[in-house]
């Protein structure tokens, strides 16, 4: 990795670093990044990827219309209480 | 030992203000040494120890924990009390309300007594990353207590406290009890609630207890659970049925040992003390077998990438404005642009930033897909692995740590072999399972060695149940 990337990724975190530990950055990056890299040897071929660390799911109500606060005789839109005034 | 003070109070034998201040003075004996506490709440907690005892003078009944002294991690928040997390950057923050988890056993009558050190934003392994001081281990003042929670450990190891939390991301409450010779539990993902813990990994964290015996682990654990409406997360375990299953299987109970935790590089006493153990349980006619995770040697590559695409999303919050801002620049900063890039660069730890630049690479445009989603892609295998091998063994059983404690400083320079200590206990958090430390004996050089047992997902009670009866077996060897 060199300066311009460190740079550019110093630029989205919003970090300063010296130059000196920039360079230490670099060196222990490309060693996580040599370590991390070694997933593509597992196949996930047809596997979804997660988006936490459980199965659950969100927990949505259904939609329903109360009539109450409704005019559905005019078509095409809703009309609902006036708001002001 | 909760049990035994609370009959200690109840009997009057001992009241609770004078509780209270016997932990005190034991702090104030060890703690200049052992460096656990950041912050000690003198003041509130005698005022609490107080109304317990005024409780109990008229005949009151105190439930289990009230009246008992505990510490918490200092990354969770105390309403009026400071809070920094390790970090420099929160040097002068104090909290504006309540943890759940501290609201709870404010509820049940617990007594805080202080705040206990860590590795800044719980980014470590050692607890040499906090921001102020470095913790050491109560059984080798110059090795490290494991991290990140390593004050919460060290301070429950050297009794200054009858218990304490912590959080476990990575292994941040198993491996430090590892060192410290003390149980440590990481509930199943979501059973406590995150609410006003600060976040590190929001898909990895949770908060759970530090205790001298699986008793003590479980009566905190029954204390602060539950879901909450503050964590959308959160989630209620199902104690009857998770306890009802039990008792049908105990008496069939099958345990298995995954191969891939027996690995070169596990550290030869550590190797045979489990050995030991494994055969005490044949003997008890416990079944158990070999088993393979083949993907889990993986888990640790994954969390290195999932965790710090979660950390520099999460730390994206300290601006230098909010929270704690550092105004004591040099030369004054003049436009928001450098204010944003010095506060960050001054208030952040070399950890810290190494783990945010990390983050920001991985989730960044022309390599998302590569690493990011290729991780949560394999994080899915990896449960799917789990939840395989847990249709035909209960629980399984590993070592904690690859070795036992180390000297401080001796991996501080290299963040990859630091890293590698988290090797047995970070499968456990990208997959949400529950997961215990149950220390089991020394080394020849008197320095703990811990057993990791780990049920499937929700099964918190009855690994608490399986891991006491161990722990019995345990004791009698010892």
């Amino acid at each position: 990795m060199d300066f311009t990337e460190i740079d550019h990724l110093l630029e989205l975190a919003r970090l300063e670093l010296s130059n000196e530990e920039k360079e230490k950055i670099a060196h222990d990056l490309a060693k996580i990044l040599d370590y991390v890299n070694q997933l593509q040897e597992v196949k996930t071929n047809n596997l979804e990827p997660m988006a936490g660390g459980t199965f659950s799911k969100n927990i949505l109500r259904d939609d329903g219309i109360d009539s109450r606060k409704l005019n559905l005789e005019k078509e095409g839109y809703f009309e609902v209480p006036p708001i002001f005034d | 030992m909760i049990q035994e003070l609370h009959d200690k109070l109840i009997n009057q034998e001992i009241t609770a203000v004078q509780l209270v201040e016997d932990y005190f003075k034991v702090i104030q004996e060890k703690d200049s040494k052992i460096q656990a506490f950041l912050t000690l709440t003198k003041v509130q907690a005698l005022e609490e120890a107080e109304k317990v005892d005024k409780k109990i003078n008229r005949g009151g009944k105190i439930g289990i924990l009230e009246g008992i002294p505990y510490a918490i991690k200092d990354n969770i928040l105390v309403k009026g009390v400071k809070t920094t997390a390790g970090s420099k950057i929160l040097e002068n923050y104090v909290a504006s309300y309540d943890a759940t988890v501290i609201k709870k056993l404010r509820n049940e009558g617990a007594i805080l007594l202080g705040k206990t050190n860590q590795d800044e934003f719980a980014m470590g392994s050692s607890t040499e990353n906090s921001g102020f001081f470095v913790t050491k281990n109560p059984w080798d003042l110059t090795r490290v207590p494991g991290g990140s929670s390593g004050g919460s450990a060290a301070a429950v190891a050297a009794k200054m406290i009858p218990f304490a939390l912590g959080s476990d991301t990575g292994g941040s409450i198993r491996q430090p009890a590892a060192f410290c010779g003390i149980v440590g539990l990481k509930p199943s993902y979501g059973t406590v609630s995150r609410y006003g813990l600060i976040s590190m990994a929001s898909s990895l964290d949770i908060i759970g207890p530090l205790a001298h015996s699986v008793e003590d682990a479980e009566i905190v654990f029954k204390a602060i659970n539950g879901k909450d409406q503050k964590d959308s997360t959160s989630i209620d375990v199902n104690f009857k049925d998770d306890i009802k299953n039990l008792k049908f299987k105990i008496k069939n109970l099958k345990i298995g040992l995954p191969q891939e935790y027996f690995v070169k590089g596990l550290d030869e006493e550590i190797r045979d003390r489990i050995e030991a153990i494994v055969q005490k349980l044949l003997n008890q006619k416990i079944q158990i077998k070999k088993k393979s995770l083949p993907s889990t040697p993986y888990a640790l590559h994954c969390y290195y990438i999932i965790m710090p695409a979660e950390v520099s999303s999460n730390l994206a919050r300290y601006d230098g404005i909010r929270y704690s801002p550092i105004t004591n620049h040099q030369p004054p900063i003049t436009n928001l642009h450098d204010l944003y890039f010095k506060t960050r660069g001054y208030g952040f730890g070399q950890e810290v930033r190494r783990r945010i630049i990390l983050g920001t690479y991985v989730l960044s445009k022309g390599y998302y897909d590569a690493y990011y989603k290729k991780a949560q892609k394999v994080r899915r295998l990896i449960i799917e692995e789990f939840n395989k091998i847990f249709e035909d063994v209960n629980f399984l059983i590993t070592p904690t740590t690859p070795t036992p404690a180390f000297k401080i400083g001796e991996k501080s320079t290299d963040p990859l072999s630091m890293y590698l200590s988290d090797i047995f206990t970070v499968a456990a958090n990208i997959s949400g399972l529950p997961a215990i430390n149950l220390p089991i004996g020394f080394t020849k050089n008197n320095l703990p060695i811990g057993l990791q047992i780990i049920g499937p997902y929700g099964s918190d009670c009855s690994l608490l149940q399986i891991v006491k009866a161990i722990e019995n077996m345990v004791k009698v060897s010892l």
